[in-house]
Order: C-alpha cells, then structure tokens, then sequence
C-alpha cells in the first residue's frame, strides 16, 4: 500500500520521474536511495519527496505549524495504520471530534498531513454504511474535501458522500 | 506556553530533558493521569499549549518543537530516527513495559527489545559521533534517551552485549536535564512508578489479524 501511496504523492507533487523504492525489514518499511544516502520510512521519504518538488511549506511554514504536521503524520502512521475494527472505531470518534472546526489537519492550509491521511483513512471510511458517514460528519466532510483536492486522489477509488442527510442525528 | 505532564508517565520523560536542555521558558504543570487537558484525544499526557492557542499531544512533536525554536534545524536524518522511535520502539516498549511493569516477565520484556536494541548499537558503533546525529545532543538523542532510560537504567534486565548502546546511555545518564526528568517522573523508584500508569494503558497486544490495509 506504501509504495502506491508514494506513487501517487509524486504525481500530486507534479515530479517527472517516478522513483524506485526498496523495502526494509517484516513491516516492508519504504526505502529511497537519495544523494545524501538512503531515506528510511514512509514519512521520512514522503518529506524528501516534499523537499525535492521545491514544496517546503507543505511540511508547515513555522516551527509550531511544522510541529503540528510532524504529530499528525504520525498519528497516522502509529495509530491509523494496521488499526483493528475496534481501534479504527476510536481514531473516526477522535478525529471527528478534532475536526468539528477544522477545514484542514494542521493550521489553515493543506499540508503534507492532510495527504497521507487522506491516503491512510481510506481504506477505513471506505468501508462506512451511509449511516456511519453522517455519525462522523466532520470527517466525512474533510475526506470528501480531500478527495475532490486537486491531483490527490490518483490511485483511489472516490467514496460517495451524501450531501444531503437520510438519518435525523441524534436519535441512534 | 505550558506543558502538562503526568508523574509515572514515560513519554513525560523526554519531554521535560527537551526543555532542559533547550532552555526553552515554558510552565511546567503536573496532573493526574486521566486529568483532560486539551480537547483531543482523550486523556493525552504530555500535551503542550502552543502560543497560538493550539496543542500538541505528540511527546516527540513536542520534543522537536523545543529543539526547533533553540536553533536546531529539522533533517532527514533527524525524522528518520524519530520515524523509527515511534513505529518501530515504541509498540515493542509498550509490549516490555507491559511484561515488565504488570506482569513481572523481565525475561519477556528484555527479549522483546533485543531487536530494536541492536539495531541501535549497530547504528552507534558505526557511527563516528558521542550522539546519534553529530557531535551535539539532539532531539534523537533526548527521544531516544527517554524511550529507553526505564529499561536502560534497571539492573534487573540483561539487555545484552550492546556496548555503543551502553556507553551512549551512559553519556546521556550524566547529563543534568536528564537526571532531573529521571528524577520528577520516576521518583528514583524505577519501572515501578510506572505501575499506576501502565494499568490505564490498552494491553500493548500485538496487531490482531482483522486490521486494515494489510
């Protein structure tokens, strides 16, 4: 899944020539061969590819704005990804609630956070009855932003969204 | 700015060796485990209220933070160390941690760090520097001090023949901004201190077979 993600984040990033990536160790952590030497993990290669398009801002253009990115690329990769029902039950509450007012992950611009989320969430809201769509309205309405971003969704299948809403809220 | 940490709480370790070493002003508070802070996730210790009025609930976001404002620029080199602390450490600590502090398995625990042990000695011993990313401390050094500093630091555990991973603890152990963490979240009473917070933790089981995306 890492590396189709990466595939898609380089045609998101508009670089020409797509990288060649190896992988490392049980958990196929990705690997990429730069000048410098090798860029171990998807996060850290995602920053390389960020850096190399010339795109700094979207790694957040302050030391708090870069500090809030940092947290929430981890979230995904330490609590999103490889998450069991019952865990991915907790991250939709916990985000929904996060993005109540929120438009984007971290600050108010699109940031490398919001692409790899968008890309780890996937497989996860994919998955909603229409239903559960309207309990986590927040989120929903963020993936659906994310989905129509310009060049993001590349490799993944758009989820239908319902504007308009079946269930009354409140009476579940 | 103001940090909110709890007693007994291992990720609050590195977070307050950051701000001693960084000399960075910020409030230091301590609050119960369970004390809700900042409004997302639920309880989160250590969280950190930014000027702006947002908060970061990460223990390494925060550490970087820190060291960022003091001058320190972020690398590849930096977010791959911390990349691997964080996926790769942290769920086989919270595995040992759990062997260790609820269930008194010191076998267990030592043998489910080995890996992630030696792979850090080898790094070291390749490595021509006293710390992991140059001749400086750095927020690798501090996170990785932190993670580890509860099993490093107790006799009771064989963790081997990791040499360079010894001698840089060590290095670090004799720091002051370390000592004084140590000291405020451990009590000098080691991984017991930790037993109140650990029995709050989900039981670190490895990932069942229903998860996504494998």
């Amino acid at each position: 899944m890492a590396l189709k993600e990466l595939s898609s984040l380089e045609k998101f990033l508009g670089l020409k020539k797509p990288n060649k990536y190896s992988t490392q160790g049980d958990n196929k952590v990705p690997v990429l061969q730069t000048n410098s030497g090798p860029a171990v993990g998807l996060l850290t290669v995602c920053s390389h590819l960020v850096k190399e398009a010339k795109r700094p801002e979207l790694l957040g253009t302050s030391a708090e704005h870069r500090a809030l990115v940092q947290q929430w690329l981890e979230y995904r990769t330490t609590k999103v990804d490889g998450c069991s029902r019952e865990e991915a039950k907790t991250v939709l509450k916990d985000l929904n609630l996060y993005l109540q007012d929120k438009v984007y992950l971290a600050g108010h611009c699109f940031t490398l956070a919001d692409a790899l989320m968008y890309y780890g969430l996937h497989p996860l809201v994919v998955e909603l009855a229409v239903q559960e769509k309207e309990q986590h309205v927040n989120v929903t309405r963020w993936f659906d932003h994310m989905q129509h971003y310009p060049g993001l969704r590349h490799h993944l299948p758009p989820v239908v969204v319902l504007r308009n809403r079946v269930y009354t809220s409140g009476h579940h | 700015m103001k940090l909110y940490i709890s007693e007994g709480n291992p990720h609050c370790l590195k977070v307050l060796a950051a701000v001693e070493v960084t000399k960075v002003q910020c409030d230091v508070q301590c609050v119960n485990h369970e004390e809700r802070v900042v409004p997302f996730p639920r309880p989160a210790l250590p969280a950190l209220l930014l000027p702006s009025g947002g908060h970061l609930f990460s223990s390494n976001a925060i550490c970087q933070y820190f060291f960022e404002t003091s001058g320190q620029k972020p690398s590849t080199l930096i977010s791959q160390w911390l990349e691997w602390e964080s996926t790769e450490l942290q769920p086989a600590l919270l595995w040992a941690l759990h062997m260790a502090v609820l269930q008194g398995k010191a076998t267990e625990a030592s043998k489910s760090l080995q890996g992630a042990l030696s792979y850090l000695d080898q790094c070291l011993s390749k490595g021509t520097t006293p710390y992991l990313t140059g001749e400086a401390i750095s927020v690798v050094d501090v996170v990785l001090w932190g993670a580890l500093h509860p099993f490093l630091s107790d006799p009771s555990l064989a963790l081997g023949e990791c040499k360079s991973v010894q001698a840089w603890f060590e290095r670090l152990a004799g720091e002051k901004a370390c000592q004084a963490a140590a000291q405020r979240v451990l009590q000098g009473k080691g991984l017991e201190a930790l037993k109140s917070f650990m029995q709050r933790q989900p039981a670190g089981q490895r990932r069942d077979a229903q998860s996504y995306g494998s």
